[in-house]
């Protein structure tokens, strides 16, 4: 069932790694906690575990970058503060979140999507009306919404974006953050809801959204911050478009081996008109788009699918070109200057350099309009 | 990792045991580990000499170290002046540093030695020997250790650690030394230590290419230090050996291969190869200063070191210093108005432990106190303005503490000449908090005395003094100015920056000509030559006959005529101020006339220059002039044939050829008729000469304004010029009039508005004064500026 969805959730992806970990796990762990954190840490920056039969498996690494993080977002779950994943688009904020619910609650969907129309009601709870007109106000006529499930089953509840969500919306997770309790008040003396064990919240902004909704003083008292930084490091970026590539290849049965040399080629661009300098220390202006790796998979997966339906299997460097340009073309027409910038100076010094691949990619730049 | 470090498959391949002649014990520069079990080492094996790792040409400033009085951090500054060339074609000059702290395991050897009382002994190459052994770009000849001896980078930088990084997530190599040595360490036995610390450094080695040891001198040094150890064993009959443990491989192996050879040392003269103690600070003494020496976090190392030596119990001296650090971080951002609450100390704190326990760790160390910080600490998103409590714990981790030399007979002579002259001039020298120095500069003495010490200083970019007020005449500003104020400081930096200075003299003085000598020398630029000689002339230092010839030199070679024109705006300032300032120097007259004559020849070239490059040009024609008129009359007649040369080329910028026109006719009202004759040209000429026309008139305006006031020739050309155009044009050519009119005084711009309301049939107060405004308008126009003000600033524009 799970292998016809187009994105199953961690826990059933990687279930049998989950499986393996929950199997050998001797670690301690926090009040109901499905790992230890050692196990969560190898669940996400990857390992070795050997079963009681001898046998070894390998845990794939999932999230890439910044390993301290990962070990400070553990134990700041482990404690009685949220985290507050920030970042650009495209960090994997979003990814490192549900990494981490999967692991240590075994679900990662209890989730708050935060917009602009979020309300308190999408949060805590609602009512079913036609029993709440039939019955009244009683808990059968309840629906509770992501944190008053995580605060009943002792799981994390997600709450994604929140900077989009209003201020006062936001405000709303302060007391019970705090306390630990929500009150119900249509339920009297029975509506005290008390946070079981294990309860947290993972909350992901993005800086890009800085000051449309600034989060109270008061609220960021209560979450520790994690700053998610764009992968810095052009091997490691290509080794994630591979990885990424190859996944959504195999998802959408494309019988055919990611290119690594078009790989490369992709990282190094997104890599260079982020930092705004090429490695042969060319100055170059940096779009006002967002260069996430994400968005780098996602240029890459577009052509790797042209060449799988429409060409001969091989990648064709104008539709990657063009992809390119869908990509980094979005907000500003001041963008596509800075991609023609970039091909005329940064690429050509490249394929002068290294001809061959770079030659064909100059050349392809050339339709750029 | 922790197998690896077990050292199982070769822990006989350097022995330790308390019986052995030579007992060799491994080292990282400042690490409290180390000296901890060193101590412990010491007691086992009670050694009848200590050789230390450190040039032997410092080994008379042992007891200085280690006396009573001396309070760390200090340093061993070495210097050598490769005046034989025995290192480079080049002749330059080296220094560098080995500092001591509390925690140095090299300190910890002589202090025991004196308790003990047996010899300790430097053992290494002397520096200068090292230099000459070491291939150019590396060990100490490269940019990153030249001033470092005591450099970590074989342990930080192999390709063994490298791997290990790699494989355990580690972040850098400090975290790995601080989980692994430090933290861990010190709670083992010494025995397994020391082999610990054999294995990690043997297979750092072993990841090192020979040709790279001997290409940094490693393999020289090894065989010195080597020779040094036989000689001792010769005598004594336990030695104990402390060095970097990335030697004790190569020393195991020279002394298990037979008798050593002596290396031939070079004799050189104290002025070429001497060294010093000095007081050094945490600040420099951290390894993320620019002279990177050893650990990171000074401060936070030593005081986990004298807790050790208080008797505080290993096992929980790293949770006692975290703690304390963790809530000092808090305390000092809480005078930063920032708002970090108990609670988030206690987050912090807890980070910390768990992180220890997720990391398997012993105890937290400083990256663990790091993280607490940064997660619990610093809020919203991860940026320079919202990690100040980082900074802070970074601060307070490296430490601002300044050592103290308790004997002071060997202080550097620049040290010593500029606490002299501090004392001389009671400037407060000894102080780290900031003083203000307000300096009468043509009263006193004194005052004088005091800028040119405060100027040398700055020159010399100790950062001991900043000027806030007073004449600044490189900028030729304020030059009316009586007084200077100064803010002055004494840091480590500034003694540190003077020992920098020490192979350019002996007194600051000295330090200073020296330096200008050099800047004559490298640049070779009339510009930057005559800014060299305002440094001079502020600092009260005159030019040797020989920087005098190279100014002279210098003046000949520099075809640029604007560097050449800024040049001689600078000597002009000097000889108009060389009385004031008392400082007499008959070779500026000379650079004067040389600045003059260059200008002359090079003027009619300058015509057709761009419009650009009009304005400096004119500024320059106008000091030629005024030079003739002060000091060079007789060479005015050169001036005139130049300019004449420059109004007849056939290609002229239309501003300087005005300026010329003008200068012509200020030395020569009989010149009048071809300045009005050159105006009718540009005014019967087509639209695109008319336009040029107004920028005539700006050049014009600028070197003869009185042509405008004179009668109303000029003004009816003017007037003509601006009647015939249409209005698109005449608002072209606007910026240009306004430009040449800007120059009049409103006196003068009275007359200038009398004469052209006579030429348009009305009255100058028609022209000058129109209606008065509206008082409520006005109130209005004000309110509204202030609202609009008011709201770019709230959206940070203004």
């Amino acid at each position: 069932m799970a292998e016809q969805w187009l994105k199953p959730p961690i826990e059933l992806r990687y279930g049998e790694e989950l499986a393996a970990l929950c199997a050998t796990d001797t670690g301690q762990k926090p009040e109901n906690w499905k790992l230890s954190p050692k196990a969560v840490r190898t669940f996400i920056l990857g390992g070795t575990v050997t079963q009681p039969n001898g046998k070894h498996i390998t845990i794939s690494r999932k999230f890439y970058g910044n390993d301290a993080l990962v070990e400070r977002s553990i134990i700041t779950l482990a404690g009685n503060r949220g985290l507050m994943l920030v970042g650009e688009p495209g960090t994997a904020k979003t990814m490192l979140s549900e990494l981490l619910s999967a692991a240590i609650c075994g679900t990662s969907t209890n989730t708050v999507q935060g917009t602009a129309g979020t309300t308190e009601d999408m949060i805590k709870y609602s009512w079913n009306y036609a029993l709440l007109l039939s019955k009244g106000p009683c808990r059968e006529a309840l629906v509770p919404a992501p944190l008053l499930v995580g605060m009943e089953q002792g799981i994390f509840a997600r709450f994604e974006e929140i900077t989009r969500t209003p201020a006062e919306i936001q405000d709303s997770l302060i007391s019970v953050m705090s306390d630990k309790i929500l009150n119900i008040p249509e339920l009297g003396d029975d509506g005290f809801v008390f946070a079981k064990s294990g309860f947290n919240i993972i909350g992901t902004a993005n800086t890009r959204d800085k000051g449309v909704n600034e989060m109270s003083g008061a609220l960021k008292r209560r979450f520790n911050f994690e700053t998610v930084e764009p992968i810095r490091d052009v091997k490691l970026e290509k080794a994630i478009i591979i990885r990424e590539a190859q996944d959504m290849a195999d998802a959408g049965h494309i019988d055919r081996p990611v290119d690594e040399d078009v790989a490369e080629l992709l990282a190094v661009t997104y890599h260079e008109l982020r930092e705004g300098i090429t490695a042969e220390g060319t100055m170059i202006e940096r779009p006002a788009a967002v260069m996430s790796t994400a968005e780098a998979v996602s240029v890459y997966f577009q052509t790797f699918s042209h060449a799988w339906y429409y060409g001969d299997g091989q990648m064709d460097l104008r539709i990657l070109t063009e992809n390119l340009l869908g990509a980094i073309c979005k907000e500003s027409r001041d963008d596509l200057e800075k991609l023609k910038g970039y091909f005329h100076t940064a690429v050509k010094e490249k394929q002068a350099k290294e001809g061959g691949i770079w030659k064909a990619y100059y050349e392809a730049g050339a339709f750029l309009k | 990792m922790e197998g690896i470090l077990r050292g199982g498959s070769i822990p006989e391949m350097i022995p330790f045991a308390t019986d052995l002649p030579v007992l060799l014990y491994p080292v990282r520069h400042h690490s409290p580990v180390c000296s901890y079990h060193l101590c412990k080492t010491i007691a086992l094996y009670q050694p009848d000499i200590i050789l230390i790792e450190g040039p032997e040409n410092a080994n008379d400033l042992i007891p200085i170290l280690t006396d009573s009085r001396t309070k760390l951090p200090v340093a061993i500054y070495y210097f050598y002046k490769d005046k034989a060339k025995l290192i480079s074609a080049e002749g330059s000059d080296y220094h560098c540093y080995y500092p001591f702290l509390y925690a140095s395991p090299e300190y910890n050897a002589m202090l025991q030695a004196k308790q003990l009382g047996i010899p300790a002994q430097f053992i290494d190459l002397p520096y200068s020997e090292i230099l000459i052994h070491t291939e150019q770009a590396k060990g100490l000849r490269t940019e990153q250790e030249r001033h470092s001896y005591a450099s970590d980078a074989y342990l930080a930088k192999s390709r063994f650690f490298a791997r290990i990084c790699e494989k355990t997530g580690l972040r850098n190599f400090e975290e790995f030394w601080e989980k692994q040595f430090e933290i861990g360490g010190i709670q083992r036995d010494t025995a397994t230590f020391v082999r610990q610390m054999y294995t990690y450094c043997m297979l750092t080695r072993q990841g090192t290419p020979q040709a790279e040891l001997e290409a940094d001198g490693c393999l020289a040094r090894e065989q010195h230090m080597a020779y040094r150890i036989q000689t001792a064993m010769q005598t004594y009959r336990k030695v104990l050996v402390v060095t970097g443990g990335f030697h004790s491989y190569g020393l195991y192996q020279q002394l298990q291969g037979g008798t050593v050879k002596p290396f031939r040392l070079h004799t050189f003269a104290s002025d070429v190869q001497d060294c010093y103690p000095i007081a050094y600070s945490y600040e420099a003494a951290d390894a993320l200063s620019g002279y990177a020496s050893g650990m990171q976090h000074p401060q936070f190392y030593d005081r986990v070191y004298r807790d050790l030596c208080d008797g505080v119990n290993p096992s929980t001296v790293y949770r006692t210093q975290t703690l304390d650090l963790l809530v000092k971080t808090a305390k000092a951002a809480a005078k930063q108005d920032l708002p970090i609450s108990t609670a988030d100390v206690m987050a912090a704190y807890l980070m910390m432990q768990g992180l220890a326990a997720l990391r398997g760790a012993v105890d937290c160390g400083m990256y663990e106190l790091y993280d607490g910080v940064l997660a619990a600490m610093v809020k919203g998103e991860k940026t320079k303005a919202s990690s100040i409590p980082l900074e802070l714990l970074g601060k307070l981790a490296t430490g601002d503490a300044i050592g103290f030399i308790g004997d002071r007979t060997h202080t550097p002579p620049l040290i010593a000449d500029f606490e002299q002259q501090c004392e001389r001039l009671r400037l407060k020298a000894r102080s780290v908090v900031p003083q203000k120095a307000e300096l009468s500069l043509f009263q006193k003495e004194s005052g004088m005395a005091a800028s040119r010490l405060f100027h040398q200083m700055a020159y010399l970019g100790t950062g001991f003094a900043k000027r806030l007020k007073g004449p600044d005449l490189h900028q030729n500003k304020d030059r009316s100015r009586i007084r200077e104020i100064w803010e002055y400081r004494r840091t480590p930096q500034v003694d540190a920056a003077l020992i920098d200075h020490t192979t350019h003299g002996v007194t600051i003085a000295e330090a200073c000509r020296t330096m200008a000598s050099q800047t004559l020398r490298r640049e070779r630029r009339c510009e930057v030559a005559a800014q060299t000689a305002v440094d001079c002339f502020l600092m009260g230092i005159a030019f040797t006959p020989q920087d005098i010839a190279v100014m002279e030199e210098i003046l000949v070679q520099d075809g640029d005529f604007f560097s050449i024109g800024t040049g001689l705006r600078y000597f002009d300032m000097l000889e108009s101020l060389q009385t004031l300032y008392d400082f007499a120097d008959a070779s500026v007259m000379r650079y004067i006339e040389q600045c003059f004559g260059k200008l002359i020849a090079l003027l009619p070239t300058m015509a057709a220059l761009s419009e650009e490059q009009a304005g400096d040009c004119i500024a320059i024609c106008r000091l030629l002039y005024g030079v003739t008129g002060r000091l060079l009359p007789d060479r005015q007649v050169e001036l005139v044939q130049a300019l004449q040369t420059l109004t007849e080329r056939e290609q002229k910028e239309p501003s300087l050829y005005g300026a010329a026109m003008g200068l012509l006719y200020a030395m020569d009202n009989a010149y009048r008729p071809k300045v009005e004759a050159a105006m009718q040209g540009f005014l019967r000429g087509s639209l695109a000469v008319q336009k040029r026309g107004a920028r005539f008139l700006q050049g014009l305006f600028i070197t003869a304004s009185d042509l405008a006031l004179q009668d109303e020739a000029f003004l009816t050309m003017t007037n003509t010029l601006m009647v015939g155009m249409e209005y698109a044009d005449f608002l072209e050519i606007l910026p240009f009039l306004r430009l040449a009119f800007s120059r009049f005084t409103p006196y003068e711009i009275q007359r200038i508005a009398e004469a052209v309301a006579k030429l348009h049939a009305t009255t100058d107060h028609d022209i000058l004064h129109t209606a008065a405004i509206d008082e409520g308008l006005y109130a209005y126009g004000e309110t509204l500026d202030r609202m609009i003000y008011a709201q770019l600033n709230e959206e940070g524009n203004a």
